[in-house]
């Protein structure tokens, strides 16, 4: 057979006419994935709800949280309380939209604290080693090895109350966890190719802190820090208990449930003491954590389509 | 004429807690400019160091290392940053030496902004300039490194090399992790390269096939030390330093009408932690004698530009 | 009659995003004593193959159609029980990465050991003398049983691998990148090694490998895959010297060689087509220079150009002319280095 006789293909795939798409920013990139993810966005606008509830609790509370009606001690749901009322007749929900106010405010601030401090100290240790890497190890081995409650006691006693001082207290503890778990993966990091190249091109250390590590290392950390804001909400309620915290009657999700515990014994009549705290602790901790598996997810493009 | 490279006695050691790892002894040699070096030898030879070394990832432990004519073994901040626009590094795995949080369009772009050698419109601009020199389709350019395959990422690789208009490029085993098919592509465009811009490489790789194809010169390496360098027509017509030879023979040819000699190099590398005195070759040498197993042989130029570092070397191919 | 045959196998991962189709309806067999070199590049289905043959393709890995006949009976009707007494015993492996196909916290002399236990009926005694045999064989002196994995190195690692799949007297060996992972001068040991005791053993060896340099040095046969499919397929004379598809005349096109010197090499354009999406008729024809209309619409018969020498190619005849191929066979000049 002839080979001019039959027809050419066309030509493959390379040289067809190119469709550039367009360029996102890198949180545009993040956002637009996120978006794609149902379960993330509900968690999202709840957790916008909440936090607008909590912040405007003055507008949308329906009684004060220390006005205490003794006629109405652990009144059921009803139209005028709809969460009820506790051992002394306040309203529940007033005062669970107060006690968020602290409770979030803490615990983020804390969760921020622990993440940042943490990520420095890991991302240094992992990147430089050597005696820098010894020196504030060991530290944070110290730090690991006191109990957190213990320890949060220290400080909270050391710098007095005050939401910042709370905070800093509670985030002590949190720090060595996620140093070293960002240690860890600095040094699995540090060792990839593509740090090299940065260098070669004479990036700076500080360049490639930023721009390569944590980036990279960000994913794992987001995810435990959304597990962290629950155990800081009953951490705040531990100081609390002990008179570090808040001082009663100003509410806080950790004592109004603590309180509310304190009457598990008779659970079938005065239920809604134990289960609307509860409720809102476990809510926001789920929405956290779901968003934060979104977030990790959304941030890392290989998930991509 | 002048040598675009000079490297005189380089060598780099580590410490370890055994000793000293020898990891590279005393190497010299040139490259003239618009010329390919390959450096072959087998793993832990010393040659990915070595690479690391010339483009001041590393820093040298002795012995001098000139470009353009200047010392520049350990140069000061400024001289680096002068260098590093100069000097540029194609690392092997096209795996690990992208980041993969970022897409091609910024990795291209990730030398130019870091030496702030170009922003906003002009390095856009260059960037689907050097993706064309390459040949990346544009539309890859906000496409993640693992979306696409072996040969597409080494090419990230070879843009972000070029982006920054070096004259002198390391390529550190660019094609080892390639199949055939595409390790051939990616050969021709760095041969298209070097003869369109003029670029000087040093080519690392264990694959002597491959340093035949693209290198003028040859730099062998065993274990550290440099045993043999020559152009490369050279080496392959007359080996001259028994390991040489024994690696020849060692690599199948995929023709059934090529005898090769029966040689098989017996016994494996030997450690290049707190090495004996003598050559490093020696324990696995057919031709070992007292001598060798004492002293260090210093290279010898046995035919014009033909280095070999062997006591023997005469007698065996008897000059 | 062949040691082993393999009529129309086909394997299939079926995963969430579709059909990986891995091996796509390929024929062989390997003839007592004979050594068949399986090439193909990343993907095309090599590996899976040889796990097919040992019924061992892991999930979500499906056996769709075909037979695997070995010594005349079928291997994908045997019980489980019938199959593992083959595994080690008939049929061993050897695989790629020799750093972690042993077991790190027992001595290498307890794992060739574990595997005569396990298939030979013969006393403890017995079977450390046949441990030690075996290790000396693959040139480990007989002191060294009770060390660990970790403290050999990696060529010698590999010979313990080639040890425990030799232990049973197989039939026939199935080697997958035997020599990958190691050094050129060590390959080179380790090749002369297993080519060595094959002889000795009358071992037959289905060698997967991406060299061809190899191919020629070690296999009576070879079959080259391309995307799950043999494209050609015959005595290593016949396709060294009568190459006729154009995937292996590219192959050939792609390498450097040592032998032939060309200033550009003629690579093949293009990937490696999806496994999930493979092109319609041949699935090479994207990237083939010879295609047609055909090639896009039918998938080749095999067809066999001359006794041992099967392409499926439409264009089989004009791929094999002279000028077509690469170079000419005069033109190879032979380097001078094999005056020595």
């Amino acid at each position: 057979m002839d080979m001019d006789v039959k027809e050419k293909i066309p030509p493959a795939e390379e040289e067809l006419v190119e469709k550039i798409p367009k360029k996102r920013s890198y949180f545009g990139e993040i956002w637009h994935r996120l978006r794609k993810n149902p379960v993330a966005m509900v968690c999202l606008v709840f957790l916008a709800v909440l936090i607008l509830a909590v912040v405007f609790a003055n507008f949308i509370a329906p009684y004060d949280y220390a006005e205490a009606d003794l006629s109405l001690r652990f009144a059921l749901p009803s139209a005028e309380h709809i969460m009820g009322c506790d051992e002394q007749g306040r309203d529940l929900f007033s005062r669970l939209l107060y006690g968020g106010r602290y409770s979030l405010m803490v615990a983020l601030i804390a969760v921020a604290i622990g993440i940042v401090v943490g990520m420095v100290v890991g991302a240094l240790c992992g990147f430089f080693g050597g005696g820098l890497d010894s020196v504030l190890m060991r530290v944070m081995d110290v730090i690991m090895a006191i109990p957190g409650l213990m320890l949060a006691i220290c400080v909270s006693v050391a710098l007095g109350s005050g939401v910042f001082n709370t905070a800093l207290a509670i985030a002590v503890g949190t720090i060595p966890i996620i140093a070293r778990q960002l240690r860890g993966s600095t040094l699995l990091i540090r060792s990839q190719e593509y740090i090299e190249a940065a260098q070669s091109f004479g990036e700076g250390y500080f360049r490639i802190i930023m721009r390569h590590v944590i980036p990279n290392t960000l994913a794992p950390i987001i995810v435990q820090a959304s597990l962290y804001l629950g155990g800081s909400i009953m951490a705040i309620a531990g100081l609390s208990f002990l008179g570090l915290g808040v001082q009663p009657p100003t509410p806080e999700w950790g004592n109004i449930l603590n309180t509310g515990l304190d009457y598990i014994y008779q659970f079938s009549t005065r239920w809604h003491v134990i289960v609307f705290p509860a409720m809102f602790i476990i809510l926001t901790m789920l929405a956290f954590n779901l968003l934060g598996d979104g977030l990790r997810d959304a941030m890392d493009p290989r998930m991509r389509k | 004429m002048e040598h675009l490279l000079e490297a005189k006695e380089l060598s780099k050691y580590y410490t370890t807690p055994n000793g000293p790892l020898h990891a590279v002894e005393q190497v010299s040699f040139t490259v003239d400019e618009k010329t390919t070096l390959g450096v072959v030898g087998e793993s832990g030879c010393g040659k990915s160091t070595l690479g690391r070394v010339l483009v001041g990832l590393l820093d040298a432990t002795g012995g001098d290392f000139f470009f353009e004519g200047e010392n520049v073994t350990h140069p000061d901040k400024k001289k680096r940053k002068e260098l590093r626009r100069k000097m540029q590094i194609i690392f092997q795995d096209p795996y690990s030496s992208l980041d993969p949080r970022m897409c091609v369009s910024d990795l291209i772009a990730e030398p130019l902004k870091a030496l702030k050698l170009a922003r906003g419109a002009t390095l856009e601009k260059k960037v689907q300039e050097l993706m064309d020199t390459v040949g990346l389709a544009r539309r890859f350019a906000y496409s993640y490194p693992h979306e696409l395959d072996g040969g597409r990422r080494q090419r990230i690789g070879i843009a972000r090399a070029l982006s920054v208009d070096p004259k002198f490029i390391v390529c550190d085993e660019p094609v080892s992790a390639l199949d055939v098919s595409i390790q051939a592509q990616v050969l021709n465009l760095l041969k298209e390269l070097q003869i369109e811009k003029g670029l000087t490489y040093v080519f690392i790789t264990h694959n002597l096939s491959v340093v035949k194809h693209i290198s003028h010169d040859i730099l062998v390496m065993y274990c550290g030390c440099m045993v043999e360098k020559c152009p490369s027509k050279e080496l392959f017509a007359q080996p001259l330093h028994p390991y040489t030879k024994g690696l020849l023979a060692a690599i199948p040819i995929p023709s059934l009408h090529v005898k090769k000699p029966d040689i098989v190099l017996s016994g494996e590398v030997t450690s290049p932690v707190n090495p004996k005195p003598g050559c490093r070759f020696a324990a696995r040498c057919p031709y070992v004698s007292d001598l060798c197993k004492q002293e260090m042989p210093k290279p010898q130029e046995l035919a014009p530009g033909h280095f070999v570092a062997c006591h023997r070397a005469k007698e065996i191919n008897s000059l | 009659m062949s040691l082993l045959d393999i009529q129309d196998l086909s394997i299939h991962f079926i995963t969430e995003n579709g059909a990986v189709k891995a091996v796509n309806g390929i024929s062989l067999h390997v003839d007592e004593g004979r050594t068949l070199g399986l090439v193909g590049e990343t993907g095309a289905g090599k590996t899976t193959t040889a796990l097919g043959i040992l019924r061992l393709v892991p999930e979500p890995g499906k056996i769709l159609s075909g037979s695997i006949t070995y010594k005349g009976e079928d291997i994908l009707t045997m019980s489980e029980k019938e199959v593992q007494d083959l595994r080690g015993n008939e049929i061993s492996m050897i695989f790629q990465d020799p750093m972690t196909a042993l077991n790190p916290v027992m001595t290498v002399g307890d794992q060739i050991a574990e595997v005569i236990t396990r298939h030979q009926h013969c006393s403890s005694v017995e079977c450390q003398q046949r441990m030690l045999e075996i290790l000396d064989k693959v040139g480990i002196s007989s002191d060294r049983a009770k060390d660990y994995p970790h403290q050999f190195s990696g060529g010698m690692k590999q010979r313990i691998v080639i040890a425990i799949a030799l232990a049973c007297n197989p039939k026939l060996l199935l080697a997958d990148e035997p020599t990958t992972a190691l050094d050129v001068t060590i390959q080179a040991q380790v090749l002369r090694m297993i080519n060595d005791l094959k002889k000795e053993l009358g071992t037959a060896m289905l060698l997967i490998t991406h060299d061809l340099g190899i191919v020629a040095e070690s296999c009576d046969d070879v079959a080259i895959m391309y995307a799950g499919n043999i494209v050609e397929y015959g005595s290593v004379e016949a396709v060294f010297d009568h190459t006729a598809h154009p995937y292996t005349v590219g192959l050939f096109g792609s390498l450097p060689r040592l032998d032939v010197d060309v200033e550009f090499l003629s690579p093949i354009p293009g990937l490696m087509p999806d496994p999930i999406n493979l092109p319609s008729g041949c699935p090479f024809h994207p990237r083939c220079k010879l295609a047609t209309r055909e090639c896009m619409e039918a998938m080749p018969e095999a067809q066999e150009l001359a006794p041992d020498h099967i392409v499926r190619c439409h264009h089989a005849r004009q791929a094999s002319d002279p000028g077509t191929v690469l170079g000419d066979p005069a033109i190879r000049r032979p380097p001078l280095w094999t005056q020595h």
